[in-house]
């Protein structure tokens, strides 16, 4: 059935926030030269949501691909930025130094100039790094080496003539003659070659084995560990190293030497027999040290000053690209028009704030020197618009709450407005204790007062959460104050606040208080619970009585608030049908049995009879005709129980028939008128268009699935009503959990370790207390209760009147995009 | 008597509340409306709750029998 959503109206005052603003599709056609200026206008405004005109064509095919491509580009730039200065701890500035606004073209300039120079300085380090870090190698070497160079200098050249006697003494099988040839010339100095290096620690030993296997022996290796970690300059980590020196003899051994060297990674550098020549070469390279230093540190410093001078207009630019960006995404949804001379843009936005609309595309195409003006023209249309509501920081929590449920189709009764009461109010009855209350109060008085300096900073997951909905929490601990002072419990303490207690000791001995009970003196007492009650052992019979039947009264309370509402949409949509054929006898049927239900339990509290009410209820169904003897309350009750489930058992077929038949005969109606217009409107042609329009809409009506639908959401009221009602019962569930465990906490921790008579027991009883209040209490069951609550407003609050299939107004805006942050 | 006093108790806290609510925060016809609508809501919630309670007190079935202790 389609509204007509200029169509509303009726009974009552328009009330804010209760429907959604009245929208239009609006269309505006701007000239080209104007287009860029009058989007970023309407996008500071905010109150435009644009429909997509080129929905076929792909990101690639539309207009303003190209600078979406350069806006992209310009991102990439600034977050390679970001990172750099991160990574030296360099942080933007808030967006508080105001300057000038930045031309689009001079900034994507600038941004690629700085990008080239960052990327040069940080390559120039690098390269520096790395001969600093070799240089810092060659010195160890020279250093370390030089120790141990000359003792291990001999044992090399010891081991060499060694190994060499060995050879000629085990190859040889002829002896020559002369003896004197045997002897090896020791005066004749053996020239071994020698590599030394550094190496990393942990490859040491394979190190040294594949040299020894290699070289089958022929070598001799000297290590000594660095005490401390030395950079790779490769890597760039901090690596343990060992200096070491190799001896070999021959140039097979020697290419074998390097080439192992080169696999292990390890960096070799030049060593010198000359001794005066090492500490000239050790002088020389300490020096280049140092210079390198100097350099390296000028580098640096060079490096930070251009983060710095980035990082002061970083968020600007971060800000200006992100709006470009969009601003070119919502021109990409415009529609060029055929001379290619204007873009044609079309969106919902709410009619209050079309004058504010068009004073903008004026303000624009003024700025923007254009010869012509743009046009704003209001299109008419049957599509369903979004549904927008104006709502303040207090009020938008509680929206969220239902929309996060579904979106209120378009100027149904927002169940939104209620909420904001009934919620916390729910809550409340199930969390009962002022103590507890104010903790919660004291918590969201934080986050309240200190508003304005948490809204800008960045808060981690929870808190955020709990900083979003600071004003739900405000309301439910003020709800569980009162709700408290009710149950009089003040972490499960009750007091005596409001006037004596009602009921006191028979006689002076009190004898009697532990087997029959006290006796009650006074009139009831004022405000609350008795607080003679807790502790006694007939507290639970008596509380839960009382918390069960609070539930059914409040929840039948609660859902005839819903039916009702169902009757103010259906005045409003000017939908007889629902009102008289769904509302009237959804009403009747849920009083005739939970409104009666209700009434029972109010007339047996006033007069204290004994009545039985589940005996009453049950055969108000099984024997209505039957006398009800004891369980009397007041005279002519079982006529009028006879006549309430009378009424019951004839609004049942009231709910189902009707609505399908009669929609059925005005579609057929409608049909029949629409088969002479057409006939009429053969001779004017132009007419002829508008009567298949709408038939097209009607087109589509199977009595048979309108019927189902019809039996299913009668059939889900009259089941409904019992399980929804049963539901209501979790408030006496949570509200009894609540108490019981405040109880156990109190008088298992607190009380037990204060009986001690020990300072120490007491301060670890209190301390548990604590954590056991905060932890169970003030967080568990919080999310607990207001779990339930939610869903308590969720289904059985808004499945008697919520249809909640529409869908958000999300305008284009300035302020939504910097909220959505990376 | 005491239930329609302070019935009438809180029939007067919630006119107090929507006369405050009218001079402090006045804001056109449909927002006060809105104010107007939250604050009955809140007070026939409280109201509610105390009457149940308070009713369900005035004619008892069990009277509190103390535990040993």
């Amino acid at each position: 059935m389609s509204t007509d959503h200029r169509s509303g109206g009726g009974c009552c005052p328009p009330m804010d926030l209760m429907r959604s603003e009245p929208m239009q599709l609006v269309q505006a056609i701007i000239p080209i030269e104007s287009s860029h200026q009058t989007v970023s206008y309407l996008g500071d405004l905010g109150l435009i949501q644009f429909k997509d005109l080129n929905a076929d064509k792909s990101p690639f095919q539309r207009t303003y691909a190209n600078q979406i491509k350069r806006c992209g580009e310009m991102a990439r730039k600034l977050r390679f930025f970001r990172d750099q200065m991160t990574k030296a701890s360099v942080f933007p500035s808030a967006l508080t130094v105001a300057h000038p606004n930045v031309n689009f073209d001079d900034l994507e300039a600038k941004l690629c100039e700085l990008e080239t120079e960052l990327l040069e300085v940080n390559s120039n380090n690098g390269k520096l790094q790395r001969t600093y870090s070799e240089l810092l190698e060659y010195v160890l070497v020279l250093q370390k080496a030089g120790e141990f160079f000359y003792t291990a200098q001999d044992s090399a050249t010891a081991q060499h003539r060694q190994n060499e006697e060995n050879i000629y003494s085990d190859g040889s099988i002829e002896k020559p003659l002369l003896d004197q040839e045997m002897f090896i010339d020791h005066s004749k100095q053996v020239k071994l070659g020698f590599v030394s290096g550094l190496v990393p620690k942990g490859k040491s030993m394979a190190f040294e084995r594949i040299l020894f296997r290699a070289t089958r022996g022929n070598m001799f290796l000297k290590q000594a560990a660095v005490e401390d970690l030395v950079t790779d300059p490769v890597s760039g980590e901090e690596v343990a190293m060992i200096v070491f020196v190799v001896f070999y003899s021959g140039e097979r051994a020697k290419t074998k030497i390097l080439k192992i060297c080169d696999a292990f990674g390890a960096n070799r550098y030049p060593f010198t027999e000359d001794v005066g020549r090492q500490k000239q070469m050790i002088d020389e390279v300490s020096g280049k040290i140092k210079e390198l230093k100097v350099t390296i540190d000028a580098g640096l410093q060079h490096r930070d000053n251009l983060l710095k001078t980035i990082s002061c207009q970083f968020e600007q630019w971060n800000l200006l690209v992100r709006k470009e960006k969009s601003v070119y995404h919502t021109l990409n949804m415009l529609s060029l028009d055929v001379s290619k001379k204007c873009l044609v843009a079309e969106g919902w936005s709410p009619i209050s704030a079309s004058t504010q609309v068009q004073n903008v595309l004026q303000k624009a195409a003024k700025d923007s020197n254009s010869q012509v003006g743009s046009i704003f023209q209001v299109l008419n249309t049957n599509a369903p618009p979004p549904t927008y509501f104006q709502t303040n920081k207090f009020t938008s929590a509680f929206q969220e709450i239902v929309d996060a449920y579904g979106v209120a189709r378009y100027q149904e009764a927002n169940p939104g407005v209620f909420t904001i009461v009934t919620f916390p109010f729910l809550f409340a009855v199930m969390f009962g204790d002022w103590g507890h209350g104010i903790c919660l109060l004291l918590t969201t008085l934080y986050f309240i007062i200190r508003e304005k300096k948490l809204s800008t900073q960045k808060l981690g997951d929870i808190t955020e959460m709990i900083f979003g909905g600071r004003y739900v929490i405000l309301m439910m601990a003020i709800s569980s104050i009162y709700t408290g002072f009710i149950y009089n419990e003040f972490f499960s303490v009750p007091f005596e606040l409001f006037g004596k207690s009602a009921y006191a000791c028979s006689d002076s001995s009190c004898s009697d208080a532990y087997t029959e009970g006290l006796v009650k003196v006074r009139p009831a007492y004022s405000f609350g619970v008795d607080p003679e009650w807790h502790g006694s052992r007939s507290e639970l019979p008596f509380l839960n009585s009382l918390k069960m039947k609070m539930s059914i009264l409040l929840g039948v309370a609660q859902m005839n608030l819903g039916i009702i509402l169902s009757y103010f949409n259906g005045s409003f949509f000017r939908n007889n049908l629902n009102i008289w054929y769904q509302f009237v006898p959804q009403l009747i049927f849920l009083n005739s049995l939970f409104g009666y239900l209700s009434l029972l339990i109010i007339v047996k509290w006033c007069t204290g009879s004994k009545a039985d009410l589940y005996h009453v209820m049950i055969y108000m169904f099984l024997s209505p005709t039957d006398d009800l003897g004891e369980n009397q309350l007041f005279d002519g009750q079982k006529n009028l129980q006879m006549v309430l489930l009378l009424l019951a058992l004839v609004s049942v077929p009231w709910m189902l028939l009707p609505k399908p038949l009669i929609l059925k005969k005005q579609h057929e109606e409608r049909h029949q008128s629409q088969a002479y217009a057409m006939l009429q409107s053969s001779d004017d042609g132009a007419l002829g268009i508008e009567p298949n329009h709408a038939s097209n809409d009607h087109e589509e009506f199977e009595f048979s699935e309108i019927f189902v639908h019809q039996l299913i959401h009668t059939i889900e009221f009259v089941l409904g009503a019992v399980s929804n009602t049963a539901s209501y019962l979790r408030l006496w569930a949570l509200s009894l959990a609540h108490s019981e465990l405040s109880t156990v906490f109190y008088e298992k921790v607190l009380i037990l370790a204060w009986g001690y008579n020990n300072i120490i027991i007491l301060a670890i009883g209190i301390v548990v207390f604590i954590c056991a209040t905060i932890g169970v209490l003030l967080v568990m069951e919080t999310l607990s209760a207001f779990l339930h609550a939610l869903r308590l407003h969720w289904v059985e609050f808004q499945n008697k009147f919520y249809e909640g299939d529409g869908y958000k107004f999300v305008p284009f805006s300035f302020a939504l995009l910097t909220e959505e942050e990376e | 008597m005491a239930f329609w006093v302070t019935t009438l108790i809180f029939v007067l806290c919630g006119v107090i509340a929507s006369l405050i609510l009218r001079l402090f925060c006045n804001k056109g016809p449909s927002t006060n409306l809105l104010h107007f609508t939250l604050a009955m809501t809140a007070t026939v919630c409280c109201w509610m709750m105390w009457a149940i309670v308070y009713l369900a007190q005035l004619n008892p079935l069990i009277v509190p029998i103390l535990s040993e202790e």
